[in-house]
């Protein structure tokens, strides 16, 4: 049975150890080149907070943003190319070609076969996803140390920790799923893509209700001082305490339109509000709860790929016809 | 001795429809048994539960020993090679003979080097049965083994087949729509027609027990209303001012009748033309 999943699978496991391993030679050269860079130009004490480190950050910065160009799609990608090529051949493409008679009327019984083929395939999926994570998690700190973590941009929390490990195992049995149910592969391709879409456009958008937000209230300004935060809400408080979403003209501070990119206006306004006591709520996510995210969404897609699992075997022992 | 398979009551259903009914039969071992019917009439259905790829909702079936099933269209991985479809066998299966399917292979002349993909439809069709008799199974199933094979093809499956047969004690259930192939190779058949059982029996027996009349219209009439002795009138009627009938048991005839033994496909086509009759064992009853 593992020669067998070796033979039928190892196009999809060589092609996804090749995009590995020049994702990681990528990776590997840009951070080696950014170090050689920090050691040649850098200012006694950078990078750090000092001002003379600033150009030191927009060249670290620069170089960052020429890779994260090339591996910004992936969190969405990967997954659906995953679903496609790993989870819906597996067993459309049986079905598709008939060979599930063959297959299925050996001495080992189906539910055998199933059992081997997909703890296989997910331990190497899920294998991986957790290269993939830990390649990234060598790399950004190279060049985001001190400036942030990888908790505030939705696109980089799901390319370390565990997040990868669980969307690529989602996507996997999804495209799994979608194969028996379907019996054909196009069809279960096309499922699988649209559907790792979709739960990662809602997942994204109900992630900020994973813990209750942080509030903390500023005054003197409206920025939070964390750009590794996730911001999820903020209004402005009257100076009796009251939560208002905009303060209108009995606040006593008019607001005038700013023309063009200037914020003038609105930044006077602003002053004015914190002038007669107002103070502005922001509602927010820390980094610290870093873990405590990761492991939610790890905990629901892997709860969603065991209950895909479960129906697939359902289906595909009922209907091995 | 135990039949080399058996089913009692067995019924197959896909959502509603009932693709096989109320199914009791029994192939004893070391027959090649005939499996006909139309299109649609549950042959492949049959196949599948008794290999096990099926569920029945009603009933059982059940083989004596192992089972090796060929399943229409000779299913084989495309990309793979000759030889690693038989690495394939090897390893999916307790027992399995590699030397004797390499060499039957080799007799056969096919490559095994040569991708799965790539075979003629013979060379498909030997390739799917060498895999299925190297399991050296006890019951061998083959779904349709002959469709889409020109005539020499044809006959080269039954001769590797057939060859079998005579070397060791396998018993072999295969599906035909088509009488004129299973003639000379079968000895015991199945008449399956709308998911249900019309006749199983032993072919020589079968023949033995079936004739055909030929004679004046208007006698159909009394024949069919009076059977006598056990035999009835299994189908056929007048056309113009002949008829023709296909009767089982031995009535006594009017001297006009001419009656002539019953070959192989005059006795199938009699039964598929009147579903309701019936020649099965323990069913006295024909035309009931």
């Amino acid at each position: 049975m593992i020669w067998l999943t070796w033979r039928q699978h190892r196009a999809q496991l060589l092609v996804t150890a090749g995009f590995l391993a020049l994702l990681g030679l990528l990776l590997l050269g840009s951070a080696v080149e950014a170090r050689l860079y920090v050691a040649g130009h850098a200012a006694p004490g950078c990078p750090g907070p000092g001002v003379a480190c600033a150009d030191l950050e927009v060249a670290l910065g620069r170089r960052y943003d020429a890779v994260y160009s090339v591996f910004g799609w992936m969190p969405l990608v990967l997954p659906a190319l995953i679903g496609a090529f790993w989870g819906a051949p597996l067993l459309g493409r049986e079905y598709e070609r008939g060979t599930h008679r063959l297959a299925w009327t050996q001495s080992v019984p189906a539910w055998r076969w199933l059992a081997v083929k997909l703890s296989l395939l997910g331990g190497a999926v899920v294998a991986c996803g957790l290269l993939l994570s830990l390649m990234v998690s060598l790399w950004r700190p190279v060049f985001r140390d001190g400036i942030d973590s990888s908790f505030g941009n939705v696109g980089v929390f799901n390319m370390v920790g565990v997040a990868p490990a669980a969307w690529w195992l989602f996507a996997f049995m999804l495209g799994t799923a979608a194969g028996t149910f379907f019996r054909r592969t196009l069809p279960a391709m096309a499922l699988a893509v649209a559907v790792v879409a979709a739960t990662m456009f809602t997942l994204f958008g109900v992630s900020d209700h994973y813990a209750e937000p942080a509030r903390v209230e500023l005054t003197g300004t409206v920025i939070l001082d964390d750009t590794d935060a996730r911001l999820v809400g903020a209004s402005w408080v009257d100076p009796s305490g009251r939560e208002i979403p905009e303060p209108g003209s009995a606040s006593g501070c008019p607001r005038r339109v700013d023309a063009g990119r200037s914020s003038r206006n609105a930044e006077a306004w602003q002053a004015c509000l914190f002038g007669k006591g107002y103070r502005y709520a922001v509602y927010y996510h820390p980094p610290s709860r870093f873990w405590r995210f990761q492991w939610t969404e790890a905990g629901i897609l892997v709860l969603a790929s065991a209950a895909l699992t479960g129906l697939t075997v359902r289906r595909t022992l009922r209907h091995a016809a | 001795m135990r039949p080399a398979l058996e089913a009692t009551g067995l019924g197959v259903r896909y959502r509603r429809t009932w693709a096989l009914r109320d199914c009791s039969l029994a192939v004893p071992a070391g027959r090649v048994a005939a499996l006909v019917g139309p299109n649609g009439a549950g042959k492949s259905t049959l196949m599948h539960a008794a290999v096990g790829l099926l569920r029945p909702a009603r009933g059982s079936v059940g083989v004596a020993g192992e089972v090796a099933f060929v399943a229409q269209d000779k299913p084989l991985y495309e990309g793979f090679t000759v030889a690693e479809m038989l690495s394939f066998g090897r390893r999916m299966n307790a027992r399995w003979d590699d030397q004797g399917a390499r060499d039957r292979l080799g007799a056969l002349g096919i490559p095994l080097d040569r991708k799965a993909g790539r075979l003629s439809g013979g060379q498909r069709a030997q390739v799917a049965l060498t895999l299925a008799l190297a399991r050296r199974p006890d019951l061998l199933v083959l779904d349709e083994p002959l469709a889409n094979l020109d005539p020499l093809a044809r006959h080269d499956v039954m001769r590797t087949l057939m060859g079998e047969v005579a070397e060791r004690e396998l018993t072999v259930l295969l599906s035909s729509h088509v009488v004129s192939d299973l003639e000379e190779t079968c000895d015991w058949l199945v008449v399956l027609n709308g998911g249900r059982l019309q006749v199983s029996g032993d072919i020589e027996d079968l023949l033995a027990d079936h004739l055909v009349l030929t004679g004046p219209a208007e006698l159909a009439g009394a024949l069919a209303a009076r059977p006598t002795g056990g035999a009835g009138v299994v189908s056929g009627g007048p056309a113009g001012r002949q008829a023709t009938l296909l009767v089982r048991g031995a009535p006594a005839l009017d001297p006009r009748w001419q009656a002539r033994p019953a070959g192989l496909e005059e006795l199938v086509m009699g039964y598929l033309r009147s579903p309701e009759s019936a020649a099965l064992p323990g069913l006295a009853g024909v035309g009931t």
